[in-house]
């Protein structure tokens, strides 16, 4: 028997809109396009939200400017002391491009365990950061745990900023501003992304805890970034944990016990996949996961 | 403007909106009806089609996107009448009940055979998490594609 596979006919919303789509050839086409465009124009990458925008009953923009073709923002770049990652590589790009640097352990496998295949060959790390109202993005936490520093450009200049900063302009970002590259500094530690899914691919995660931390000969935390990401509404470092780990060998359960008794510093989101106390719940042994896993990187 | 689809090697003009989602000119201009809008979310695959050789989900493709681009739906993949290599495999093992997924499952598993000829079956089973069948399970469609590509 088949049940709820229905066909969906599409909704009312994308039938009448009406958008533009300008593919622009390069960075200073996007921007001058964006400027022009104002409110009413904005990135498009993958695509992979923007194009669910009428089931979550969000208009579609008047105007997209696609910005998949930006040589300059397509690359990711390897140098001695940083990774640049263009802000339109694709998830499926960014985990083959880390895949032999354990040190990025974490982000690439926040690139390689979202979503599945086919949409992590069409999402960006630009469209996963810029993304508003998205609080499962994977590459978020990642990157708040790697120190990672964010460009972005308008008609005007570029400015980099951390991205704890970023997230908390990102709701205000002014039309016409694009996110151009990712900055990532190198340095030797151990990393580690830890998602729940409720099913084992596919889902959104319900919680997640993405972990860097670098540590002495004798296996003591000398420094530890900690992010949370699916919980609240936005990731953030886990920044009472990181203290807390300092010093002390990294083991799994050490960690799980700490995180046990400072979780309830967060708020969960209710959500139709997970209810909040749940997210907060699982924190502890995603910490544990997290730590067991890096330990073995 | 005016759009250009090359779909299973025919050049074909549209005059959809840019961001019209693919599978709805596939299905309502140009009646391929493979393709199926069943989430319309990127989260089940029935509507899975290769675009320039790359298994995507159409109804997150917009159609000014497409432009330009070879797209190949499960109707293009065979060759005068000829079934390709997992449609036979599929059949021969008995792996297809209702078919509302199988013609996205048999675009994505096109591309597997063509890409990973030595992929296993974990493979086979992690490049079908974009493919949901409600159906069959998966044993028999991870057994056909082994089958498959055993087949030279
Ligand atoms: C079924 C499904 C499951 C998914 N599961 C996950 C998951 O588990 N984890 C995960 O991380 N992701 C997941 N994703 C992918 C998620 O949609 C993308 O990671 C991301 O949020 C959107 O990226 P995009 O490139 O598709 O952006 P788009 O849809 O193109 O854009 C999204 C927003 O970002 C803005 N934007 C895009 N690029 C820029 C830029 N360079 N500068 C400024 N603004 C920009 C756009 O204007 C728009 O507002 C999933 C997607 C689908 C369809
Ligand atoms: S309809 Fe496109 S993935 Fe489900
Ligand atoms: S055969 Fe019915 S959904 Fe897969």
């Amino acid at each position: 028997m088949i049940t709820g596979f229905p066909v969906q006919a599409a909704p009312a919303e994308t039938r009448n809109a009406t958008s533009s789509v300008y593919i622009a050839p390069t960075l200073e086409a996007a921007l001058d396009a964006l400027s022009e465009y104002g409110a009413a124009g904005s990135a498009f990458a993958g695509g992979t939200w923007i194009m669910r925008s009428p089931i979550r009953h969000e208009p579609l923009r008047a105007h997209y400017v696609a910005i998949g073709k930006i040589a300059e923002l397509g690359a990711v770049r390897i140098g001695s002391d940083v990774v640049e990652i263009g802000s339109a590589v694709t998830h499926a790009t960014l985990a083959a491009a880390l895949a032999d640097l354990p040190e990025f352990g974490v982000l690439a496998a926040a690139a390689a365990r979202s979503a599945n295949p086919a949409i992590r060959a069409m999402a960006t790390i630009g469209g996963n950061l810029a993304t508003l109202d998205f609080a499962a993005a994977d590459c978020v936490p990642a990157l708040l745990c790697l120190d990672a520093e964010i460009e972005v450009a308008g008609r005007d200049g570029r400015e980099r900023m951390k991205l704890e900063h970023f997230l908390e302009i990102r709701p205000t970002l002014a039309p016409g501003r694009l996110v151009t590259q990712i900055v990532v500094p190198r340095s030797e530690r151990k990393t580690a992304h830890v998602r729940l899914p409720l099913r084992k691919a596919g889902d959104y995660p319900v919680a997640i805890v993405s972990l860097s931390a670098s540590v002495d000969a004798a296996g003591r935390v000398r420094a530890a970034r900690i992010a949370v990401g699916s919980v609240e509404p936005v990731a953030r470092r886990w920044e009472r944990l990181e203290a807390a780990l300092i010093g002390r060998r990294l083991d799994a359960e050490g960690a799980a016990r700490t995180a046990t008794e400072l979780a309830n510093e967060f708020v969960g989101r209710d959500g139709v996949d997970a209810p909040a106390w749940y997210r907060v719940s699982v924190l502890p042994g995603l910490v544990r996961r997290a730590a067991a896993a890096a330990l073995g990187a | 403007m005016g759009l250009s689809l090359t779909v299973n090697g025919d050049r074909l003009a549209s005059a959809a909106d840019p961001t019209t989602p693919l599978v709805d000119i596939l299905r309502e201009e140009l009646h391929l009806t493979g393709a199926k809008p069943v989430c319309r979310e990127g989260f089940c695959g029935a509507c899975m089609v290769l675009i320039d050789g790359k298994p995507t989900p159409s109804c997150l493709m917009p159609a000014a996107l497409a432009d330009g681009c070879e797209i190949h739906t499960v109707e293009g993949l065979t060759t005068h009448g000829q079934l390709n290599r997992i449609q036979s495999a599929l059949e021969a093992s008995d792996a297809v009940q209702c078919g509302m997924c199988f013609p996205g499952m048999v675009v994505s598993l096109t591309h597997l055979l063509t890409t990973r000829p030595d992929a296993t079956r974990e493979d086979i089973r992690a490049a079908l998490t974009g493919n949901i069948c409600r159906c069959t399970g998966y044993e028999r469609i991870v057994d056909a594609t082994l089958l498959a590509l055993a087949t030279k």
